[in-house]
């Protein structure tokens, strides 16, 4: 009776064990590939140029031939520090604008786990960095630490708003250009005009581009027509 | 961003006499960092303190030359001598554009807002009307809100180089931002009816 018990029971014992087994094996190898992957998750921001140059200027290697390392001047050091904290301020607000939309997103199931938590480390990593910052300030300048990130705010913008402005600054020649060419053609074709029905001279006193509209409109003759064409052309230019 | 306890050890090197700090490397990025932090190393040195000095309180001495410079543009513009006008602000300009950048933008941007339109003006009475519509654009760039006069005159002289597209979406835009301006709806209309006559 014993001996029967344990072949019967034999099978279901390796059908459970070898299932238990098969589950164990499963997780485990899930969970390696899945804390892999987090710690392999692609940063959110690409690497810190401005720190990493603080940091190498801190670290300065000696140069060939030469035994010690050359001192760095504290000015340097704090306009690399403030390079930093300039990047540091793009960098924060990115995140916070990232914030409200990657959670709305992560809520609605648009947009997988891994990219939050991606962002959640991005944070994270954020807040280290500025309290290095400040720690590092009030290393270099006693109390700088309060004022550094004003500083770097007002860099950061007023380096946005001077690009901006040099943009819209720089159309001026384009626009020149293309004004003069469009300038000459009215008043060639003005020129035309007059030509064509010389009786009229009051056209002459209109100068603009608008006022020597007007004049043509009035008399509907035949060359009235062809300008009003050349005119569309234009307009399609630009 | 990297781990925080670690960094990239860049290949740079530090000149020993004009402390500039240059790269071997060839990468753009590094390179332009550099000169940029180059800069920013000579601006800290020409100020007493050794940090910048926060944002508030702003050393008055510019302010003054600024505002010195337009109105001595708005006098020879009163005068009629509009080219003196223009170089007058153009200068109020370059002085308002190099103020240390830790300083207050918004205080640059009041400015630049107020001599750009004053430039659009000189530029519109002489019928420069490429430069005055530029000039126009960057005022508004520098300050959106309350600056109608600036909307204005880049709408006319888009109108004036027969832009009507252009002046009807650009004082559309005027509109929404400073309310219904009365200046502006009239230039509304007017762009309208040329619209429709062309």
């Amino acid at each position: 009776m014993f001996n029967i018990d344990w072949w019967s029971l034999g099978l279901p014992l390796a059908y459970v064990s070898v299932l238990l087994g098969s589950l164990i094996i499963f997780s485990s190898l899930y969970r390696k590939r899945k804390a892999a992957a987090s710690a392999t998750l692609a940063p959110w921001f690409p690497p810190h140029l401005q720190r990493n140059i603080y940091l190498s200027l801190l670290h300065l290697e000696p140069e060939e031939g030469k035994e010690k390392a050359p001192t760095v001047p504290e000015s340097v050091l704090r306009a690399a520090l403030l390079r930093r904290a300039v990047e540091d301020i793009h960098r924060i607000i990115q995140v916070r604008s990232a914030k409200q939309a990657c959670s709305t997103l992560l809520q609605r199931g648009s947009v997988g786990d891994d990219l939050w938590q991606r962002f959640l480390r991005a944070e994270k990593e954020m807040e280290e960095e500025l309290r290095d910052v400040v720690m590092e300030a009030n290393a270099l300048s006693p109390n700088w630490g309060q004022t550094i990130f004003q500083s770097a705010n007002e860099i950061a913008a007023n380096t946005v708003f001077r690009k901006r402005l040099d943009e819209i600054q720089a159309q001026t020649t384009a626009e020149k250009e293309w004004w003069e060419k469009k300038r000459a053609s009215i008043k060639s074709d003005f020129m035309k005009e007059l030509d064509g029905e010389s009786t009229t001279p009051a056209k002459s006193s209109a100068n603009k581009t608008g006022s020597d509209e007007d004049a043509i409109l009035v008399e509907s003759g035949g060359p009235a027509v062809t300008d009003k064409g050349t005119m569309k052309k234009k307009k399609g230019k630009k | 961003m990297e781990d925080t306890e670690s960094f990239t050890l860049l290949p740079i090197r530090l000149d020993p006499t004009s402390k500039a700090i240059t790269s071997t490397s060839n990468s753009r990025a590094l390179q332009e960092e550099l000169a940029t932090l180059n800069n920013l190393h000579r601006s800290l040195l020409s100020i007493e303190s050794p940090v910048p000095p926060p944002p508030i309180p702003v050393n008055p001495k510019r302010s003054a030359n600024i505002t010195k410079l337009r109105e001595s543009g708005n006098t020879e513009f009163r005068k009629g001598k509009h080219q003196e006008a223009i170089k007058f602000y153009g200068l109020g300009l370059q002085m308002a554009l190099t103020r240390p950048l830790w300083e207050p933008q918004g205080l640059v941007r009041d400015e630049v807002a107020g001599l750009y339109a004053n430039r659009a003006q000189a530029h519109m009475a002489m019928m420069n009307w490429v430069e005055g519509a530029v000039d126009a654009e960057a005022s508004v760039e520098a300050k959106r809100v309350g600056n109608a006069k600036a909307w204005w005159r880049r709408g006319r002289c888009l109108l004036e180089m027969g832009r009507l597209e252009e002046a009807k979406e650009w004082v559309g835009r005027g509109l929404e931002m400073e309310g219904n301006e009365a200046d502006l709806v009239g230039l509304l209309k007017e762009i309208e009816e040329r619209r429709k006559r062309a």
